[in-house]
């Protein structure tokens, strides 16, 4: 499935926090329109992989490429602007605001003229095409206008995955997306991430629940321990040589 | 309220009991304006009665320089005013320095603060009053567009303006974001660290400007003015149905909690209550408005719809 060309790549890369190694020479291949499954047993190296990935920390060690170039992100923000999406656990939301404002968190639309430069915001047209945007995404939300508290879980969950897919340019990458999440609702993000991939955007997927794993991803790559023990095809893997990979009972 | 004072006193429904409430009113509903900036971000801010009283001090003494040597009075004045306005944003400087730099928690940091700008007021001044300032100054706070003072109508204006900014602005949408989520803020690419810096700094600013106030009203600049002031102004935010953890909150319902809390603070003197009770009233009006607000809960279902799906249970 690796048919597009190599869109986000991580090189030799290490982090350590003082003296504790969290990840140790860690080279990972993303290409656009695929979906990478990473999982691991908690302490594995998959928050700081993904702390990498989406900017947040700077590897010890090794560079981080995008489009072929290396790049240095100083902040999340860097790695958003440049096209790469993180959504984070559980917390990625304002609960306070509007479906339509926390789309448009950061990247809010201004009034046309005077007002606008003054940082007036277009509000009735972000309301617009935050609904749009989560349309065109496969997300049914019934007013963008409607605060994020108001909303159930699976909505909420649903509005973060939709503003990271929607804004993406090339690379996302979900972290638990479909924790706390009821079997139907899974399967609405399953298919959101399904749409992002045939889009052409590299995802990047982490996840405790493997079934999720195997059923959408392309490529699964298992940390233990700070190190890739694996990098396969996902047909390569079932439920069970999964988990034998994760533990260590099985070498691959 | 109003008819409640007016059936004990008809003496209260006057243009000149209005103008004394609106008088108490503006410099309040200032600092309770800036203090529900720093709360719908997630912070609190103590330090704004000391701020009026270390400006209005400091002001008075620059004001006492020029005026001795015979500089205008327009000038002196508008010198005087930014004089506090300068004071303030030192004070809010000091205050997001402590607060995004050296990580000290808001409370404490706006404790210290208000422990500095009250003892500092004191020590300046040697606790009297600082007088002889430009002659004109009490002048400008006598009412003349209805109740309001000329420095009142002002006030009004800078309330407004806020108002539309917190509704309307990418300022106030920043501000609820930060108290709502300061984790996603950041995720979402917002310099928090900068935005609570302007935060804190106009809460200090306008405190800062009811210290300006309260000289034109005294025509000194007291040392005790603004007492307990960090006190109104929450009052005056909790009473408007501002959540004290931050992302949620009107500015009408703050400016609306001030006027609150002027009016039954006139209100009492004027039925010959004593005075001390009115801080068992505010204390009322505060545990009333918290109870309201725990009711309505934050946007989820209402009392009787919890009590409803609790007995289902």
């Amino acid at each position: 499935m690796t048919t597009g060309k190599v869109l986000y790549e991580v090189k030799n890369v290490s982090k350590n926090y003082g003296s504790v190694q969290a990840l140790t020479g860690v080279s990972l291949k993303l290409h656009a329109g695929e979906v990478i499954g990473l999982v691991g047993d908690n302490g594995a190296g998959k928050s700081t992989l993904v702390k990498v990935l989406s900017g947040a920390h700077q590897p010890s060690e090794g560079t981080v490429e995008l489009d072929g170039e290396v790049r240095q992100w100083d902040s999340p923000h860097d790695a958003l602007v440049a096209g790469v999406e993180t959504l984070y656990q559980d917390s990625g939301l304002a609960p306070h605001l509007s479906v339509s404002s926390n789309v448009f968190l950061g990247r809010e639309k201004f009034s046309k003229g005077l007002l606008g430069k003054l940082g007036f915001l277009a509000q009735k047209d972000m309301d617009r095409i935050a609904h749009e945007n989560l349309e065109k995404v496969g997300i049914a939300v019934p007013q963008s206008n409607r605060s994020v508290s108001q909303l159930s879980g699976g909505q909420r969950q649903a509005v973060a995955i939709g503003r990271a897919v929607s804004w993406a340019s090339k690379v996302i990458i979900l972290d638990e997306p479909t924790n706390h999440l009821g079997a139907r609702q899974a399967g609405e993000v399953l298919a959101v991430i399904q749409q992002a991939k045939k889009r052409g955007l590299g995802v990047i997927f982490i996840s405790h629940t493997l079934p999720h794993v195997l059923q959408v991803t392309d490529r699964i790559v298992v940390l233990r321990l700070g190190k890739i023990v694996a990098d396969a095809p996902t047909s390569t893997f079932d439920a069970e040589s999964l988990l034998g990979t994760i533990t260590g009972l099985i070498e691959k | 309220m109003v008819a409640f004072f007016t059936w004990r006193n008809p003496v209260f429904f006057s243009n000149a009991v209005f103008g004394n409430i609106l008088a108490d009113w503006s410099p309040v509903v200032l600092i309770a304006v800036g203090e529900f900036f720093v709360i719908v971000s997630g912070g609190i801010d103590l330090s704004v009665g000391s701020t009026i009283a270390i400006s209005g001090v400091v002001s008075a003494f620059s004001m006492r320089a020029l005026t001795a040597n015979h500089v205008g009075q327009n000038l002196t004045l508008f010198l005087g005013l930014l004089t506090c306005v300068g004071i303030g944003i030192l004070v809010g400087a000091i205050n997001a320095f402590l607060i995004t730099k050296a990580r000290v928690v808001p409370f404490i940091a706006t404790l210290t603060t208000m422990g500095a700008g009250a003892g500092m007021a004191i020590v300046l001044t040697g606790g009297s009053q600082i007088g002889d300032g430009p002659a004109k100054a009490i002048s400008l706070s006598v009412p003349d567009f209805g109740p309001l003072s000329r420095p009142g109508i002002v006030i009004v204006f800078i309330v407004l303006i806020l108002w539309v900014i917190m509704g309307k602005n990418r300022f106030g949408r920043y501000t609820y974001a930060i108290g709502s989520n300061s984790f996603a803020a950041r995720a979402a690419g917002i310099n928090v660290n900068r935005h609570l810096t302007k935060v804190y700094i106009l809460s200090s600013v306008l405190a800062g400007c009811a210290g300006f106030y309260y000289y034109l009203l005294l025509s000194v600049g007291a040392p005790t003015s603004g007492q307990g002031g960090e006190l109104q102004a929450i009052a005056a935010v909790v009473i408007g149905g501002t959540a004290l953890a931050g992302g949620t909150g009107k500015l009408s319902g703050t400016v609306l909690g001030a006027l609150i809390l002027t009016t039954v603070t006139s209100g009492l003197i004027m039925i010959n209550v004593a005075a001390n009770w009115k801080q068992v009233v505010v204390a009322i009006l505060i545990a009333a408005a918290v109870i309201i607000q725990e009711f309505r809960g934050t946007g989820g279902p209402g009392p009787i719809k919890r009590l409803l799906s609790r007995s289902s249970k």
